[in-house]
């Protein structure tokens, strides 16, 4: 039975240039939206955490009935969430 | 073949090649004995990655990314006035200014962020210089984006006004970024097919911009009216929601913009293939010929602004890419590279503009010069197309990168308002639509009263003096750690002082505007305004309210400026003292420091 965790080969230079031009490419055409796309996503989960978790917090925004129907769909998302929230946010954030 | 010397390909050769030290050269001693960069080290992208804002993203993407948010109008207008004072120290100084100052401003700007934690520069004036650091950094930021607003705004209105081709080709343009937004976010299309539409339509919107041209009929009137039509379509794309408007614009807009910066540069490598030699005379160095702008110092280290350094990048650098570098090591082909190649630009344009006839730059008026140059680069090799569709395009091209990059601002312009005011007894000026229309009514004001390139130097003095205090706050850090400061603080000082006395001549030249005035000579005034105000006699008094607004401009900008420089040479002077009481450490972000005794 061949090993599944064979050592990756090393790319070739034509590989290489290949992605790294497909790269360049992607960065000036679409990472910024892409990158803008996620930020909409997160304000908008924000949203959606403060709602279901807002009870707990003692802020009731919803029906405690409500938040614990829907926690089991938030508790993935509490770590990162805490770490976006608490995160020092500036007007300079907001550049790009 | 004409004789080589006389067309601009050696210095083109000569240029790259400095390029080519700076960044293999003396970019990778101070990357490694300066910041000591080591590729083993965690960055925020992989200590904080939540997917969102902190990620990893490869060398190639980023550089893509970070070249797209810094080129702009800057590199492409700038050369214009320089190119005053003689090709050649417009060329010396793109040259200097990348190789000494601009990549060490965009690199050292984002490896501070990294070593900071992905921090921006508020958080970081913040530590260094305090909550009044900070509060003045807001309000010099606030005053710069009203400048880049009134610029940019000027200069839109002037090229739908000189190119009747470009409006129709805009418009269509900005309907093809609706209409794809919506084949990508509510009907789900593929991106690739949505590209060949997008494209299509692109095309389609030059062949009908060069078939069904618009001048407006009201003579001096046509600048303010095409400037209101531009603050319309900025205020839509400020409101609206970014995937709706502003991203598939942006999108679109990319392939002619980046389509016509390889056409220049490939046009200005074979001119010695073409026959296209150097028209503009290499001097003559000292002063401006017209008597209109000043003494080359401090007038070109601001007028070439994006071109050989920007504040601008600092913010770019210390916000996005210091979230997403995925190594240290990387900071040098993203920051400094990308800083680089946008010098390339920088070159391309002075290139286009060194191709004309000197008749061309008589008064500064003629912003067309750009289109020009690059029409005379581009026709040996595009022979097909006629130079009206040339002239559409490349117009079309210059009203691309102002229109993408006026749009980000003036979105930006209304989250700092809304930040700045949101809180306080004024808060509906941080109303979304409050902020927004006095985003673009102030700079729509200055921009069709005001002259462009008067304009463009506060714009310059702003954008430089930006920078100027960004490598403040690199070397603020480098004197913190105990790595050498002296590549980072000559550059700093030289920025600051350069621009402060760019500020003080401006503000000077306003002020003595006036004092002309008071002694009957009406001539000064009217030299720094535009369209109607300046050729009816009727709204002289106009005119001179116009020259001792920019005064007060000029002195805002100074005195916040000044402020902002003293409150960081301060801190740096505590830097260096408390420093000297500790052991040895390099710029790691202090790690040394904390092993030694």
């Amino acid at each position: 039975m061949a090993d599944s965790k064979e050592p990756a080969k090393p790319k070739s230079r034509g590989r290489r240039v290949k992605e790294g031009v497909k790269g360049v490419f992607y960065g000036m055409a679409a990472h910024g939206h892409v990158t803008a796309a996620l930020r909409t996503r997160m304000y908008l989960e924000h949203l959606f955490m403060f709602i279901t978790l807002g009870d707990m917090l003692g802020v009731p925004v919803i029906p405690p009935y409500y938040s614990l129907r829907i926690l089991p769909y938030a508790v993935p998302n509490i770590k990162s969430w805490k770490q976006r929230v608490f995160r020092e946010r500036d007007f300079t954030d907001q550049v790009f | 073949m004409v004789d080589i010397l006389a067309t601009p390909f050696l210095w083109v050769v000569a240029t790259i090649a400095l390029y080519v030290v700076a960044y293999w050269g003396y970019g990778k001693w101070i990357d490694r004995n300066v910041w000591r960069s080591d590729a083993k080290k965690a960055t925020p992208a992989h200590m904080y990655m939540d997917g969102v804002e902190y990620f990893p993203v490869s060398r190639y993407v980023l550089w893509g990314y970070q070249f797209k948010s810094v080129a702009a109008l800057g590199p492409i207008l700038g050369p214009f006035i320089g190119i005053t004072f003689g090709w050649l120290p417009a060329l010396l100084w793109i040259i200097g200014g990348n190789f000494f100052i601009g990549w060490l401003q965009d690199y050292g700007s984002m490896m501070l962020s990294v070593r900071k934690e992905g921090r921006s520069f508020g958080p970081i004036t913040y530590e260094f210089t305090g909550a009044k650091g900070r509060t003045n950094l807001l309000a010099f930021v606030l005053f710069y984006l009203i400048i880049i607003s009134a610029t940019f705004i000027a200069l839109i209105a002037s090229f739908w006004n000189a190119f009747p081709g470009t409006f129709v080709a805009t418009l269509g343009i900005l309907l093809a970024g609706l209409l794809c937004g919506q084949l990508l976010y509510r009907i789900k299309m593929n991106v690739f097919a949505v590209t060949g539409i997008g494209l299509a339509l692109v095309v389609l919107s030059i062949y009908l911009g060069v078939l069904f041209p618009i001048s407006l009929p009201w003579g001096a009137w046509n600048l303010p009216v095409w400037a209101f039509i531009c603050a319309i379509i900025l205020y839509a794309a400020a409101v609206l929601p970014t995937p709706m408007f502003i991203q598939p614009t942006n999108y679109l807009a990319f392939y002619p913009a980046y389509a016509a910066i390889i056409l220049i540069l490939v046009g200005a490598v074979i001119t010695p293939f073409t026959n296209t030699t150097i028209q503009m005379p290499a001097g003559p160095f000292l002063f401006d010929p017209q008597g209109i702008l000043g003494p080359i110092w401090p007038i070109l280290f601001v007028a070439i602004a994006c071109g050989a350094i920007s504040g601008w990048h600092s913010l770019v650098s210390s916000s996005s890419s210091s979230k997403q570098l995925d190594i240290e090591t990387d900071a040098l082909p993203v920051g400094g590279g990308a800083m680089l190649s946008e010098g390339l630009l920088a070159l391309a344009s002075l290139i286009a503009y060194m191709v004309l006839a000197p008749s061309f730059f008589v008064g500064r008026t003629n912003v067309t010069a750009w289109v020009q140059g690059a029409v005379v680069l581009t026709t040996p090799m595009l022979g097909g197309l006629t130079a009206a569709v040339l002239r559409t395009f490349f117009g079309l091209v210059l009203i691309i990168y102002a229109l993408t990059v006026q749009a980000l601002v003036t979105r930006f312009f209304r989250l700092v308002a809304g930040e700045t005011w949101g809180e306080s007894r004024f808060r509906a000026l941080g109303n979304k639509h409050v902020s927004t229309v006095v985003g673009l009514g102030v700079p729509w004001g200055f921009a069709v009263s005001g002259s462009w390139w008067a304009l463009w130097l506060y714009f310059g003095g702003a954008n430089q003096l930006l920078a100027g205090l960004a490598i403040m706050l690199i070397t603020i850090h480098l004197a913190r750690v105990r790595a050498p400061t002296r590549y980072s603080l000559i550059p700093g000082v030289f920025m600051v002082v350069t621009t402060l006395s760019a500020l003080v001549w401006q503000t000077g030249t306003f002020l003595y505007s006036v004092w002309a005035y008071l002694q009957n000579d009406n001539t000064w005034v009217l030299r720094n305004v535009r369209g109607p105000i300046q050729t009816d006699p009727n709204l002289l008094i106009v005119a001179v309210a116009i020259n001792g607004i920019f005064v007060v401009v000029g002195a805002v900008l100074f005195a916040v400026g000044v402020s902002m420089a003293i409150r960081l040479f301060r801190s740096y002077s505590r830097s260096v003292a408390e420093a000297r009481g500790k052991a040895p450490a390099a710029a790691d972000g202090g790690t040394r420091e904390e092993e030694s005794p």
